[in-house]
């Protein structure tokens, strides 16, 4: 009984304290990569290559799935599902890591990974339902002048070191500190991660989960919103919105 | 939105600093003296960590989206879609995403070169991942350069000389326009496989036949509450494709009505098609014939006579051609009947048939049936754009055909190529490389050493467009007219000159009329007298009381564009009264297989050189640094077939292997393939990677004179040959094969 | 009449004298000077090609390809999404299965007193320590930036970092560190006699080197007295330790969230499995060992693979019921994915695996080891005991890369192709095989003293007409 209580506890606490969180609507998801591309040019992501994209290396800290239903003619193809780090409440990827690579930030409700302190066990992606861990197989170098292009408020990754979505958070963090030195809280809208950016048809949306007023959290009350995978209980923090 | 804010509401959400309203800096011409300095060395006037953002516009393709560049020490660092901009209202799609990937591509040309056609221009085989600097190395100066377009303009007659231009930027063709229309020399002849695969030049035809006016149509699919697509793929390259998605998404998530319905008529399922709620895979060929079809029984189902235009046609017929059922071709005809705003659009492979103009008479007299030309989720005519008095469409594949017929006769002595790279895009059966030796001098002002600079005697590159001045108008996609204006975001990498100022350099070194028709210094002199004009619009976007500021303005923004609707309305009095043709398209070559090439969502004919859209998976089959062809699991089957096999695609004009890759929704008698890869040339991530479908097209063309590149039939031959395709996707996973339940 | 019962009554003794080693003493001069020949015999050309050769695959197989593998990343493996574990981890928890063995035989008989066990505890121990070490070598190999791997242990640094306990791998770590360090100490605490024995009895470097190594045991009483008490205690200790490492290793998948791995009966059966491979390794190493050295047939006898094979045997039906109760446990569960996961297991493209594990594993040893004259063949046992190594290793593999390949993202399944795994696999072999060759010439293989013990406390005695062998009470 009293264990019970201790685990309900720290789910509502888990709960409560998500901080920001996206919705994506698959139905206007038209799989067109802007957002993978835009992730890509914004985090300084490796591109890996024919051989090694080709057998699961790739970098992609989002990636765009798509099934089939039925057979030709019949044949239909299943909404694009944006498949990116759900950010969990209760993430599966944390507890496994022995060096406390990747943890839960306590301010932001993030799952972080901190690069310089992996070691490579790669225990979190394999551990990881969504399977959205990129892991550096090789260094892959940039020739130059690619390197010109890499963003310096994101830390570039060399090998034998995992990787992910981090919600933009180096985006996060620069609006909090615009915000503060005017002496103000961040205005939901007032920034928002790359892929949500870039989407020509908005399908992602990305705020505030703990300010009922944001709109991320309006449309989270829709009642048509997934959550993948919430039987685990991950928590995750990525609403999803079902095509058709 | 941005209609309804101020400047004053953008000036403070400007200084709020937030990403999607970025600082804009229009710092006039001395944003060309933007310094680059290491990380290390902070110049006195940057804050470390506090990033630069410039407006500028899009080259990716010619939709000319408007964009938001930050920089950081003089380095381009993000890409954003400009918020401001009516087109894409701060949105952008992966390629416009990748441009600095074209930036910074290791294989740019550095300089001006004097060169031997045919010879390479970077080393073969570079590594994708180690710095080599095997470039070829820039043999002259500018000055010399800048003589040799001189002596090019001066020593030959005028209808010696000939300008082909791409589809962007439109200042420099302006231009040379007004070079031209000053000299005599040859009008600039514009060109681009996008436009090509478009099928532009027949889509402004049928509206010129039916309406009685030329023009691009506009379709508002955001309003509309039916959407009926024939091969329009307006979600992945078509037109504009970041406002179409847009209107998409309106469609889709409309606030006021019912969720839109979206029917894609298409052999193979794009990525546009796979989100339709139905896809109807037509018979290739009988696209006219459907789209009367359904006229007629939209027409007997909303119980008034029927038009002239679908009287010709019998649904009973059609259906036993197209291979939609009768009942389906009802139940389609039903919902559009029903709709107070059904939408038709034509486009894509369906125009590009022998019959095209046909369809897309066709197709648009559905509009006309559904009355929607000028309402809200209708057709309209696209703004003209504000220095523009009418659409000018660019060459079709005929009229190329013509221009390449005209170098191979050695009409022309200097050809000058800008912003368009003909030896790749057009039809291998052209032989553009061929016809090019029967010029004379050929100067390529190529900024990637692509296949046409190759063939040329000189190499004279432009900036790259991040690094460029100019605008573009944008042809279709708002409702306001709207010049998308571009300035250098960086400087310049390597010693590229911008083509206008190597012009106008040369113009006044030629002396004569030359020097009188562009009287400017620079190319910043001639945009000003381009723009200077507008300062005297109403209702626009802003205004200011002299041309230093409302050039700071225009850079700031990027761009001018109007706050009234500039569509117009077309005049459809006739458009049902017309005779239509409901025969099938004509078919050239013995193939069994009809013959698709479809443009990369992703790559487009231009992107193969950004490693980074190399490995942007396919939003249809997420196959990644490679061409592909799609057929069908049970064609497949019976040819003895599995993934990644390489097949031998013959048709009339060429031979192609290419692997298989085994696509459920595409038409057991179709075969379709990616254009975008298949480059000799254009860098070491583009170069020897796929097979280019173009080299399979014959010479056919429509009424319209565009290209018929969906009208080949093509023979199919497996080789025993195999190669891995790289996929995004569990072959596994999305297709059940290697897990044991294969039948 | 009597003459012919005399006679059979003394063939009878012959008989087990011949059979059974403590029933069979040699003068203790006599033995030890055998044990010292068997290790000081000079080696012969073919010792040294195998040297050479196994030292050639060591450096370049096991030290250069992991030198490649660190200077060009993970890559030069096979893993990928979903397979972000491969080869490396299989042969991990492989050498920690074989290491099972060691302590297993030494310690577990030792405390149940099984007499049989006596000739080869020290070839046993060694297994322990030598699999091991090449456990650890191959967890190095799989980690990404292996040269931070301190990080893991908990050492004092100023920013107060700490290796995370809730992770199943620092609990591996921790697991593994103590059962290394312990079990070195359980092989050296036996061996102090025997070294000492070969001290007295050697010149030149080698008596300096077991001079150190004994630490001046004499042999005194009061000396025997705490040996005994030490290894008694260590016996006992070590007991759950190893079977406290195995559980732990397999709660690095019990503990993960994946199809097929969340099973509650991890633990034991990873036990099983080890002991299962540990056994089969034994009895190869002990029929080379007898093949190849001298005096090694006196030592190691028939007995012994027949007691051995009865373990094995038994050990393998514990492991098929562990097996099938996992098996019966994850389908019943209903889990799609685990559904998927198992079909996927027996008809993907790895079934062949599947179905030769359950071949090796089970069928083979039940064939062969049932049958006492099949049990007492060395070579037929010990080529028992390589094939139920292939099996156990394949098991391992049908856990980690292939199990993997099923996860609950569809888009992601891909199928796992090992790289610079295999060499550097069998580079770990080579190593293995190498230093039990160098150990052969450095240290008595046969823990001299305990056989001398043994048979001391062995005899046959006459009841009437009947032989009967009797075991006193030691101590």
């Amino acid at each position: 009984m009293a264990i019970e209580l201790k685990i309900s506890e720290v789910k509502m606490s888990a709960e409560q304290s998500g901080k920001w969180g996206m919705v994506i609507d698959q139905d206007i998801c038209t799989g067109c990569q802007a957002c993978v591309a835009a992730c890509a040019m914004e985090n300084n992501i490796s591109f890996v290559g024919e051989v090694d994209s080709g057998y699961g290396r790739s970098m992609h800290w989002i990636r765009i799935e798509r099934f089939w239903e039925g057979e030709y003619p019949e044949v239909k193809m299943t909404a694009n599902q944006p498949m990116l780090c759900q950010q969990c409440g209760h993430a599966t990827c944390e507890p496994v890591c022995p060096a406390f690579a990747t943890v839960h930030s306590q301010a932001e409700q993030l799952n972080l990974q901190v690069y310089n302190r992996c070691v490579g066990t790669r225990y979190c992606a394999n551990n990881c339902p969504y399977q959205v861990r990129a892991f550096n197989w090789r260094d892959y170098k940039r020739p130059e002048p690619l390197s010109n292009q890499l963003n310096p408020d994101v830390t570039v990754r060399r090998v034998g070191v995992m990787e992910k979505c981090t919600f933009c958070i180096q985006r996060i963090h620069k609006a909090q500190d615009v915000a503060k030195s005017e002496g103000r809280e961040v205005v939901d809208g007032e920034f928002t991660t790359a892929c949500a950016q870039a989407c020509p048809a908005n399908a992602i949306t990305f705020g505030r989960v703990d300010d009922p007023e944001s709109l991320v959290s309006q449309l989270m009350k829709q009642s048509h919103g997934v959550k993948h995978l919430e039987e685990l209980g991950t928590l995750p923090n990525v609403t999803y919105f079902k095509g058709g | 939105m941005s209609n309804k804010f101020s400047r004053r509401d953008f000036l403070k959400l400007a200084g709020v600093g937030a990403a999607t309203t970025a600082i804009l800096t229009g710092c006039g011409p001395a944003s060309r003296f933007v310094k680059r300095e290491p990380y290390m060395q902070m110049p006195e006037y940057t804050y470390n960590g506090l990033s630069t953002y410039y407006a500028t516009t899009c080259r990716e393709c010619a939709a000319g989206c408007g964009l938001v560049v930050r920089t950081s020490q003089g380095r381009a660092l993000k890409v954003e879609g400009n918020a401001n901009n009516p087109l894409n209202l701060g949105k952008t799609c992966a390629r416009g995403q990748a441009t600095l990937q074209g930036l910074y591509n290791p294989n740019r040309v550095r300089g001006p070169i004097k060169h031997t056609r045919g010879e390479r221009l970077y080393t073969a085989d570079a590594n994708p991942f180690q710095d080599e600097f095997a470039d070829a190395t820039p043999n002259m100066d500018w000055d010399a350069a800048t003589q040799a377009v001189a002596d090019a303009l001066k020593n030959h007659k005028p209808e010696e000389i000939a300008f082909l231009m791409g589809m962007a930027p439109d200042h420099l063709f302006d231009l040379v326009t007004d070079l031209a229309a000053a000299t005599g020399i040859n009008a600039p002849v514009r060109f681009g496989a996008l436009s090509m695969f478009e099928s532009r030049a027949t889509l402004s035809q049928a509206a010129e036949n039916l309406f009685g006016h030329g023009g691009l149509p506009l379709f508002d699919v955001g309003g509309a509450e039916v959407v009926f697509s024939f091969g329009a793929n307006f979600l992945e390259t078509w037109l504009s494709p970041v406002s179409y998605t847009r209107g998409f998404a309106g469609l889709r998530e409309a606030k006021t009505k019912q969720r839109g319905t979206f029917i894609q008529f298409e052999s193979r399922m794009s990525s546009t098609a796979g989100k339709a709620d139905e896809w109807m895979p037509i018979r290739p060929g009988t696209e006219a014939m459907v789209a009367l079809a359904i006229g007629k029984l939209v027409s007997d189902a909303r119980g008034i006579t029927v038009p002239h235009a679908f009287s010709d046609v019998d649904p009973v017929v059609v259906a036993s051609r197209s291979g939609i059922a009768l009942a389906t071709l009802q139940h389609l005809a039903g919902i559009f009947a029903n709709s107070t705003a059904a939408l038709a659009i034509p486009g894509g492979a369906a125009l590009g048939q022998s019959n095209g103009l046909a369809v897309a008479e066709a197709v648009l007299a559905l509009n006309a049936l559904a009355e929607n030309f000028g309402r809200h989720g209708g057709v309209f005519f696209s703004a003209l754009a504000p220095n523009q008095t009418e659409y000018q469409r660019p060459a079709s594949a005929r009229e190329m055909q013509e221009f390449a017929q005209k170098m191979a006769d050695g009409k022309f002595k200097v050809l000058f190529v800008h912003g368009v790279n003909p030896v790749f895009e057009l039809p291998a059966s052209l032989d553009f490389k061929n016809a090019l030796k029967g010029v004379e001098q050929v100067i390529s002002f190529a900024t990637f050493p692509d296949e046409t600079a190759f063939e040329s005697d000189y190499v004279f590159p432009d900036h790259h467009s991040l690094e460029s001045w100019g605008y573009q108008r944008v042809v279709t996609g708002p409702a306001q007219s709207v010049l998308s204006g571009a300035q250098p975001v960086v400087s310049p990498f390597y010693d590229t000159r911008a083509t206008a100022d190597v012009l106008i350099a040369a113009a006044q070194l030629a002396g004569g009329e030359f020097a009188t028709a562009l009287p400017f210094t620079d190319e910043v002199e001639f945009l000003r007298s381009k723009i200077a004009p507008l300062m005297e619009e109403k209702q626009s976007f802003f205004s200011a009381p002299d041309l230093n500021t409302f050039t700071a303005y225009f850079q700031q923004y990027g761009g001018w564009w109007k706050t009234s609707d500039g569509r117009r309305v077309p005049n459809t009095s006739n458009a049902l009264g017309r005779e239509m043709s409901p025969a099938e398209a004509k078919f050239a070559g013995e193939g069994e297989f009809f013959f698709v090439p479809f443009v990369s969502p992703t790559m487009a004919e231009a992107g193969a050189n950004k490693p980074w859209l190399q490995e942007l998976p396919d939003p249809t089959t997420t196959v990644m640094w490679n061409t592909w062809v799609e057929i069908n699991p049970v064609t497949a089957e019976e040819l003895g077939l599995l993934d990644d096999d390489i097949v031998k695609i013959t048709s009339e004009a060429g031979v192609l292997e290419v692997p298989v890759y085994r696509y459920p929704a595409i038409r057991p008698d179709t075969i379709a393939i990616p254009f975008g890869q298949g480059h000799t040339a254009y860098s070491r991530y583009a170069e020897g990677r796929g097979k280019n479908p173009a080299d399979l097209l014959g010479q056919h063309f429509n009424e319209a004179g565009d290209l018929a590149f969906a009208g080949m039939k093509v023979k199919i031959e497996k080789t025993g040959k195999q190669q891995p395709l790289s996929r995004l996707e569990s072959i596994m996973g999305v297709y059940g094969v290697g897990l044991g339940e294969e039948k | 009449m009597s003459d012919n019962k005399h006679h059979a009554g003394h063939s009878h003794e012959e008989h087990l004298r011949e059979k059974h080693l403590m029933l069979d003493p040699l003068p203790r001069g006599q033995m030890n000077d055998m044990v010292m020949e068997s290790m000081l015999e000079k080696p012969t050309w073919k010792f040294w090609v195998v040297v050479g050769f196994l030292s050639f695959i060591v450096v370049y197989f096991l030290f250069f390809k992991w030198g490649v593998l660190i200077a060009k990343g993970q890559g030069e493996a096979g893993v990928m999404r979903p397979d972000y574990w491969g080869i490396f981890l299989v042969n991990t928890v492989f050498w920690i299965g074989i290491s099972h063995a060691g302590t297993f035989i030494s310690a577990i008989l030792r405390v149940f007193r099984a007499e049989f066990r006596r000739p080869f505890t020290r070839a046993a121990e060694l297994m322990t320590t030598f699999g091991l070490v090449q456990a650890g070598f191959s967890i190095f190999m799989h980690m990404g930036r292996v040269w931070l791997a301190y990080w893991l242990m908990p050492y004092p640094n100023q920013r107060m970092l700490w290796p995370n306990l809730h992770s199943p791998l620092t609990w591996d770590l921790l697991a593994i560190t103590t059962y290394l360090l312990s079990s070195t100490m359980y092989l050296f605490l036996p061996l102090i006699p025997d070294v000492a024995m070969a001290r007295d009895r050697s010149t030149g470097w080698r008596k300096t080197f077991y001079k150190t190594l004994a630490l001046g045991f004499r042999g005194t009483e009061g000396e025997w007295t705490h040996l005994r008490n030490a290894m008694n205690i260590f016996a006992f200790a070590i007991i759950p330790v190893m079977f406290s490492v195995h559980t732990i290793v397999s709660w690095d998948f019990a503990a993960a969230t994946r199809p097929g791995w969340s099973s509650t009966i991890f633990g034991p059966y990873f036990i099983v499995g080890a002991l299962h491979s540990g056994m089969g390794a034994a009895v190869a190493v002990l029929a080379v060992i007898r093949g190849t050295m001298k005096h090694m047939k006196y030592f190691i006898r028939g007995e012994h693979f027949d007691a051995i094979g009865k373990l094995m045997l038994i050990i393998s039906m514990a492991w098929a019921y562990f097996f099938f109760n996992d098996y019966m446990v994850q389908w019943y569960g209903g889990d799609k994915w685990t559904q998927q996961l198992l079909h996927f297991h027996e008809a993907g493209p790895m079934g062949w695996m599947w179905f030769a594990m359950l071949v090796c594993n089970i069928v083979i040893p039940w064939a062969i080891l049932w049958n006492p004259k099949w049990r007492a063949t060395p070579w037929l046992v010990a080529t028992v005991g390589i094939i139920i190594n292939f099996g156990m290793w394949f098991e391992r593999y049908i856990i980690i890369p292939i199990s993997v390949t099923i996860n609950r993202m569809p888009f992601t399944w891909r199928l796992y192709k090992p790289g610079i795994e295999v060499p550097m696999g069998i580079g770990t072999l080579a190593l293995f095989i190498l230093l039990y060759m160098i150990a052969s010439k450095l240290i008595p293989l046969i823990p001299v003293w305990e056989v001398q013990e043994g048979q001391m406390a062995h005899e046959l005695k006459k009841f009437g007409r009947e032989t009967v062998v009797s075991v006193s009470e030691l101590e």
